[in-house]
C-alpha cells in the first residue's frame, strides 16, 4: 500500500486513446441508430450541416443533444459513486441508496410546485419548466440531505454502516414526502413528472446540456485536487489521519463533492439508480492493480454506460421507450445482487 | 403500571389494559374525526346522525364517508403492525418491515401492472398477486441478505435495492400506462380517500387472517426471536414455521396494499412502540403492535383528510412525517451495529 500511495499516480497514453476510442464509439452508434430509420449516408449529411430538414432536426435538435445530456449525467453518477463508496467505505454506497437522490427529487419536486404548478392550476397545457433552475435547485436538494445525513452519522461516529443506514432512513423519508406532494396535488400533467422521476433522457435538449455542464466542470476540475485525500480516506479514520489526513474536513468535502455531482444531475435527468453503484465496479474489476486508473475509467464508463443503455431503452421500446432509470434498474439488480451475496 | 407488574397474571393484566387503552384511545380519535373534514359536522348532530341513520346529509357524510373510511384505516394500520412484528421477530432485525424488507414494493408492482396491463382481471384478485408479489421479494430480499438474520445493514441495503428496483418497474408501467396515471399515483402514495365498507369487507379477512396466524403461532414467534439455535432446541421445526410465519407476515400487506397502497413506515414503527411499552409475552405485543399500528393510521388519515381540506393530503406523508423519525432514531441507537436480539 505504501508504494503505491508514495507513487505519483500516472495514467499512460494508451488508456486515454482507449476510453476516448470506445466512448467515441457508444456515441457513433448512439447517433446512428435510433427509431427514426435514417441512412447512415443522411447522417453524415446532417452532420455536416447539409441534407434534408427532417435529418437535421432528428440528429442534431434531438439525438445529439440527448446523447451529450446523457454523458454528463452518466459522468455525474458514477464519479459520485466512487466518492461516496471510497469516503463510507461501503461497497454498496450509491447516491440513490444513500437519500441523495431522494433529496434532489424532494426539492425539485417543491420547486416545481412552487414556481410551476401553482401558478396554473389544473391546467392542462405543457409547461415551460424553468431549465435553468433546475441542476441548482436538485444540487441544494442534495446537499441538504448530504448534510443532514452526516450530521445525524457524526452524532455518534461516521462508520460505514451507521451513515449507510441514516442514508436508508433519511431517503426512506424524503422519497415518501416527494411521492405524496407529486399526488396530493393533482395535476393533469402527472406524466411529465413521472417520466422525469424514473430517471429519463426523453426530449433532453441543448439547453439541458448546457445548464449542466457548469457543474460537470466544477467536478471534474476538483478531482485532481482530491485525489490523495481520497486514497487516503478509504482506511479507517486513526490509519488515515497517521498519514497526515484531517479526516473529518476531507470526509465532509468528498460527501460535499458527490452531493453536488449526483444531485445536479438528478435536476436534469432525474434519479437514474445503480449506475453509481455499478460503475465503479466495473471500473475496479477492469483495472484490477492499476488503481491510479480506477478514477479516470470510472468516469468513461460512467459516461457509456448511459448512452448504451439509453439506446438500449429507445431500441427495445421503439415509440414508447423504456427510460433509462429502468434499463439501469434492470440491469444493475445481478450485479448488485452478486455484490450483496458476497459482502454478507 | 396499574396492575402489580411483579406477578405473571398482574403484567398479563396490565397488557390487556394497555391494548384496551390504545383501541380505546383509537375509537375516541375515529369519533372525534367524524367531526372534522371538509364539512365540519356539531357534536349533537354527529349523535344524532350516529344513533338515527336517515336520508340526510351529515347522515350521509358519516355513515358512507367518514366512518368506513376511519375503519378502513385502523385496519390497515393493524395489519402493518402485525406484519412488522413478526418480520423482526423472525429476522432478529430491529430494521425489518414491510417496507423495507421489499414485501410493499413486491405487493405493489404486480398490482400495477396487473390494472394497467390486464383491465379484464376483477379487483377481487388483486390481494392474491400483491401476496405472491410480496412473498417472492420477500425471499428475494433474503436470500440476499443470507436469511437477513445477520447485521441490520445487509438487510435494509437488501431491502432498499428491491425496492428500488420494483419502483423503477412500476413508474415505467405508470408512465406507459397514460391517463391512468394520476389515479394510480395518488393510490401509490398511501391514501384513504373514497374508502368505504366494500374495501374494508375486502381487506378484513387478509388482516384476520395474518392476526389470527401470528397470535396462533406466538410461541413460535417468542423462540425465534431469541435465536433459531434455541428454537431449535426447544424443538421447533424451524423449516416449517420460518416459511408459516413469513406467510403469514405477507398476508395482511397483501390484504392492505390493494386498497391503501403502500402506507410507510407504520409496520415499521408500531412493533418498536408496542415493545417500549414491555407487553407480557409475544402474545400481548403481536395484539399491541396491532392496536397501535391501527391508532397510528386512523390518526394519520383524519389528519390527512382535514389539513388541507377541502384538498386531500396522501396518508402516506403523513404517516413518514411521523415515522420517519423514529425510524432515524433507531438507526441511530448506539446497540444497533451489533448484531443484538431484539426480545420481546
Amino acid at each position: 500500500m505504501n508504494t503505491v500511495l508514495a507513487r505519483r499516480p500516472t495514467v499512460p497514453l494508451w488508456f486515454w486513446l482507449g476510453s476516448i476510442f470506445f466512448c467515441f464509439l457508444s456515441v457513433l452508434l448512439s447517433v446512428f441508430l435510433g427509431v427514426a430509420d435514417i441512412p447512415p449516408a443522411d447522417v453524415i449529411e446532417a452532420l455536416s450541416g447539409r441534407g434534408t430538414a427532417q435529418a437535421h432536426s432528428i440528429i442534431v435538435d434531438i439525438r445529439l443533444p440527448r446523447i451529450v445530456t446523457g454523458i454528463l449525467a452518466g459522468i455525474h453518477f458514477a464519479i459520485a459513486g466512487l466518492l461516496l463508496q471510497t469516503i463510507t467505505r461501503n461497497p454498496l454506497a450509491d447516491p440513490s441508496i444513500m437519500g441523495i437522490s431522494q433529496g434532489a427529487t424532494l426539492s425539485v419536486t417543491l420547486f416545481l410546485l412552487f414556481t410551476v404548478y401553482l401558478q396554473e392550476p389544473g391546467s392542462n397545457t405543457l409547461f415551460a419548466l424553468p431549465l435553468e433552475w433546475l441542476p441548482l435547485v436538485g444540487m441544494a436538494g442534495g446537499v441538504i440531505a448530504g448534510g443532514t445525513i452526516y450530521a445525524l452519522a457524526f452524532r455518534r461516529d461516521l462508520g460505514p454502516m451507521r451513515i449507510t443506514l441514516c442514508g436508508i432512513a433519511v431517503g426512506a423519508v424524503l422519497h415518501a414526502l416527494a411521492i405524496g406532494l407529486i399526488a396530493g396535488w393533482g395535476s393533469a400533467r402527472i406524466e411529465v413528472l413521472l417520466e422525469w422521476l424514473s430517471g429519463s433522457l426523453y426530449a433532453r435538449t441543448w439547453k439541458h446540456a448546457l445548464f449542466l455542464s457548469p457543474f460537470t466542470f466544477v467536478g471534474l476540475l476538483a478531482l485532481p485536487v482530491f485525489q490523495r485525500p481520497l486514497e487516503l480516506l478509504r482506511f479507517d479514520a486513526p490509519v488515515a489521519q497517521s498519514f497526515g489526513l484531517s479526516y473529518q474536513r476531507q470526509f465532509s468535502i468528498g460527501l460535499f463533492l458527490s452531493c453536488v455531482l449526483a444531485a445536479s444531475a438528478v435536476g436534469v435527468v432525474g434519479p437514474i439508480v445503480f449506475v453509481g453503484l455499478i460503475v465503479p465496479h466495473l471500473a475496479r474489476y477492469f483495472c484490477s492493480r492499476h488503481t491510479a486508473l480506477v478514477l479516470p475509467l470510472t468516469l468513461t464508463l460512467g459516461a457509456i454506460v448511459i448512452t448504451l443503455g439509453d439506446l438500449a431503452g429507445r431500441l427495445v421500446g421503439q415509440v414508447e421507450e423504456i427510460p433509462i432509470g429502468v434499463v439501469t434498474a434492470i440491469c444493475g439488480v445481478p450485479v448488485l445482487i452478486a455484490l450483496l451475496r458476497r459482502i454478507s | 403500571m396499574l396492575a402489580g407488574a411483579g406477578s405473571l397474571s398482574g403484567n398479563s393484566a396490565r397488557s390487556l389494559t394497555m391494548t384496551t387503552a390504545v383501541v380505546v384511545s383509537a375509537l375516541m380519535i375515529v369519533a372525534t374525526g367524524l367531526l372534522a373534514g371538509a364539512r365540519p359536522i356539531a357534536p349533537d348532530a354527529l349523535l344524532a346522525a350516529l344513533l338515527a341513520p336517515d336520508e340526510k346529509i351529515d347522515s350521509i357524510i358519516v355513515w358512507v364517508l367518514r366512518l368506513p373510511r376511519s375503519l378502513v384505516a385502523y385496519c390497515a394500520g393493524a395489519g402493518l403492525g402485525v406484519s412488522g412484528y413478526l418480520l423482526q421477530s423472525l429476522t432478529r432485525n430491529p430494521l425489518a418491515g414491510p417496507g423495507t424488507t421489499g414485501v410493499t414494493a413486491g405487493a405493489v408492482a404486480p398490482i400495477v401492472y396487473c390494472s394497467v396491463f390486464l383491465p379484464w382481471m376483477s379487483p377481487q384478485f388483486y390481494p392474491i398477486v400483491g401476496m405472491l408479489g410480496g412473498l417472492t421479494a420477500a425471499l428475494v430480499t433474503f436470500w440476499i441478505a443470507r436469511g437477513g438474520t445477520g447485521r441490520p445493514l445487509h438487510l435494509a441495503l437488501g431491502g432498499i435495492s428491491v425496492s428500488l428496483f420494483l419502483g423503477a418497474l412500476t413508474t415505467a408501467i405508470l408512465l406507459a400506462s397514460g391517463p391512468q396515471a394520476a389515479t394510480l399515483t395518488f393510490w401509490l402514495a398511501g391514501g384513504f380517500q373514497g374508502r368505504s365498507w366494500i374495501q374494508l369487507a375486502f381487506m378484513v379477512p387478509w388482516v384476520i387472517a395474518g392476526l389470527g396466524g401470528a397470535l396462533f403461532c406466538q410461541r413460535a414467534v417468542g423462540l425465534l426471536s431469541l435465536s433459531d439455535e434455541v428454537a431449535a432446541g426447544m424443538g421447533l421445526r424451524l423449516t416449517f414455521w420460518k416459511p408459516l410465519l413469513l406467510f403469514a407476515a405477507v398476508l395482511p400487506v397483501a390484504g392492505v396494499a390493494p386498497v391503501a397502497g403502500p402506507v410507510a413506515f407504520v409496520g415499521l414503527v408500531a412493533p418498536h412502540i408496542a415493545r417500549l411499552l414491555k407487553p407480557e409475552g409475544p402474545g400481548w405485543t403481536i395484539a399491541l403492535s396491532a392496536a397501535l399500528g391501527g391508532l397510528m393510521t386512523a390518526s394519520a388519515d383524519i389528519i390527512a383528510r382535514s389539513v388541507a381540506a377541502p384538498q386531500e393530503l396522501p396518508v402516506g406523508m403523513v404517516t413518514a412525517l411521523v415515522g420517519g423519525p423514529v425510524f432515524i432514531y433507531l438507526v441511530q441507537r448506539p446497540g444497533l451495529a451489533f448484531n443484538r436480539g431484539i426480545g420481546t
